[in-house]
């Protein structure tokens, strides 16, 4: 089998990572071999990150503050602010994030990607036994760039996992997230919202892995998608054998702003046990019409009224954060940015 | 006050055929009085109450609406709420993530706004909407919770109400309010009703039974069958039709 030829954006990537070790190794390895992934990837069938590429030609540079020497080991109680910048061109970054046993901690990330960005970046958490993590993704400001922000999340027993991200997409970003989950008293919350403008793109991708008995798993996703932009929406939930009485519950709604948006969701369940409750849900819908004439009746004008019914229908995940003044800081981050796209 | 002359609407139902609702109605309301229309199911009183109001999907196709002297027929619909149409849903509609003291102070605010006038503060706005609710019997811990969402029949048509005393409209609509009503929840909406009437305000009171009107007392009375009113009389009209039924004027329109 043959080496692909690379495109310019391959080549600045594989020689900005000459040398690196790790996840950074895998993916020079990766994309020396396969190239970046376009549709003909399952697992990228909607988001053609080769393509999205095209334009790039040199090396750019991902700068992460709030992690000195890529390793996190936050203490009890701590919440950690996270920067992740990418310059214009192809750039990639690691770091891994430790939540020791009986600890809990608050991981507030928030993502920058400039235009003519490739950037990314990969997470490898570790919740241990009786530890608590709360994540908070926030991608409001990649605007023509392009971010693929990936984790890998080993949930231990006991351990529990609660993240909320917030998307208003890019050229192309994606947060993809892998969960390795232990059950046995451990819990994951993988919430999402996601608010589209023209000509953006976001992809949620996350996996759940049951390897234990009695784990819980909840998702709520919401999002969305005004004309010319494309939202996705990718969710696995995996059950083993071993993990009978695993509690999982999956659900993706979204609102297409106008005929010309598009929304794509694959919700998937792959069980091997016979004794768990297991479920998803995918709604794709419209503006309820019956309830924006009944604002506009009261003397609410429409801009106002559609704005407001945006508003509450994405604000639902976000009451999963729990610091008070950062759910309140993104619910005024959907407000601003619906005024500016109404 | 309300003058609507020869209207004609079509309506685009769900499979996009178009039907025609309305052919023809001539109604004047003038200020202070309260005119009822009465009709079978499919006569057009919910659709003439949409197309007063200027829902989208309701065309007008002839004839006129006119508000004090205005012509609202192509108006949109919060240009018509802002200069004082108020309408009192049959199926009021829940709004999920909405409070509804949020949404009630927003309408009332856009409504000022729209006509020049200043907004009203929260604090000011919180003593309305107290004062209103109290009058209706609705709880403020009712208001706290997102529009009619949860709600039971008698609760939404109480809010209309409630939502009527507070933004003061010039003009009510009141589309079948007696639907889905025991007899109490019936009093306390037609007593809050009767608080409304006033000599510079007009109502038009929808309904398929003779019993809401012997709690809000018509001035008028008018039959609505196939689109068109086909007699108008007094308040006796409507215990003649609870007598003998709407089968003669179904002949009539046809």
């Amino acid at each position: 089998m043959g080496v692909i030829k690379p495109i310019a954006a391959e080549t600045a990537l594989i020689d900005a990572l000459d040398g690196a070790t790790g996840w950074l190794a895998q993916l020079r390895e990766a994309t020396r071999v396969q190239g970046l992934p376009t549709r003909r990837h399952e697992m990228w069938k909607w988001s053609d990150l080769r393509r999205a590429a095209g334009e790039i030609t040199s090396a750019g540079q991902i700068t992460v503050t709030g992690a000195a020497d890529g390793v996190l080991e936050p203490a009890d109680g701590e919440t950690v602010e996270l920067s992740v910048s990418a310059s214009a061109g192809a750039s990639a970054a690691a770091l891994s994030v430790v939540v020791k046993s009986g600890r809990t901690v608050t991981l507030v990330e928030r993502y920058r990607a400039e235009a003519g960005s490739l950037g990314n970046i990969h997470l490898d958490i570790e919740i241990e036994d009786g530890a608590r993590l709360e994540r908070i993704c926030i991608q409001d400001e990649a605007e023509e760039g392009i971010l693929v922000a990936s984790s890998s999340i080993d949930l231990a027993v006991n351990a529990h996992l609660n993240q909320v991200a917030f998307s208003f997409g890019g050229k192309l970003v994606r947060n993809e997230t892998h969960v390795l989950h232990a059950g046995e008293h451990s819990e994951a919350h993988l919430h999402g919202v996601y608010l589209l403008d023209e000509g953006r793109h976001n992809d949620y991708t996350t996996s759940v892995h049951h390897t234990g008995p009695g784990g819980i798993t909840h998702q709520l996703v919401k999002g969305a998608v005004t004309a010319h932009a494309r939202g996705v929406f990718q969710g696995k939930f995996k059950v083993d054998r071993a993990a009978q009485l695993t509690d999982a519950k999956m659900t993706h709604r979204a609102l297409m702003l106008d005929d010309r948006a598009e929304i794509d969701a694959k919700p998937e369940l792959e069980i091997y046990a016979d004794n768990v409750q297991c479920a998803h849900g995918n709604a794709i819908g419209t503006l309820d019409e019956t309830a924006l004439f009944y604002m506009r009746q009261r003397g609410i004008p429409l801009v106002q009224a559609r704005a407001l019914l945006i508003e509450s229908y994405l604000a639902e995940p976000l009451d999963f954060i729990s610091d008070e003044a950062l759910r309140e800081q993104l619910r005024e981050r959907l407000r601003d940015r619906l005024r500016a796209i109404s | 006050m309300l003058k609507i002359n020869n209207l004609h609407c079509k309506v685009e139902a769900q499979d996009g055929a178009e039907k025609f609702i309305l052919n023809g109605i001539s109604l004047e309301v003038p200020a202070g009085e309260v005119h009822a229309i009465m009709g079978p199911n499919g006569s057009g009183k919910s659709t003439l109450s949409y197309a007063v109001t200027g829902r989208d999907g309701y065309e007008v196709t002839e004839g006129s609406i006119n508000f004090n002297g205005e012509e609202i027929g192509d108006m949109a619909p919060e240009e018509r709420a802002a200069r004082g149409l108020y309408l009192s849903f049959q199926y009021p509609v829940e709004i999920p993530g909405v409070p509804t003291l949020i949404f009630l102070k927003e309408a009332l605010n856009a409504q000022r706004v729209a006509r020049g006038e200043a907004e009203v503060s929260a604090p000011d706005f919180m003593k309305l909407a107290r004062t209103k609710a109290k009058q209706l019997s609705i709880s403020m811990d009712m208001l706290k919770r997102p529009v009619n969402v949860g709600f039971s029949g008698g609760e939404k048509k109480r809010l209309e109400i409630l939502q009527a005393l507070i933004l003061e409209p010039k003009f009510l609509i009141l589309d079948e309010t007696d639907s889905g009503l025991d007899i109490d929840a019936l009093k306390v909406v037609a007593d809050g009703v009767n608080t409304l009437r006033a000599p510079d305000r007009g109502m038009l009171v929808i309904t398929h039974y003779q019993r809401l009107l012997d709690y809000i007392k018509p001035d008028v009375v008018h039959i609505l069958a196939a689109g068109r009113i086909v007699k108008s009389g007094g308040p006796e009209l409507a215990h003649e039709l609870e007598a003998e039924g709407y089968d003669k004027y179904i002949g009539e329109a046809a």
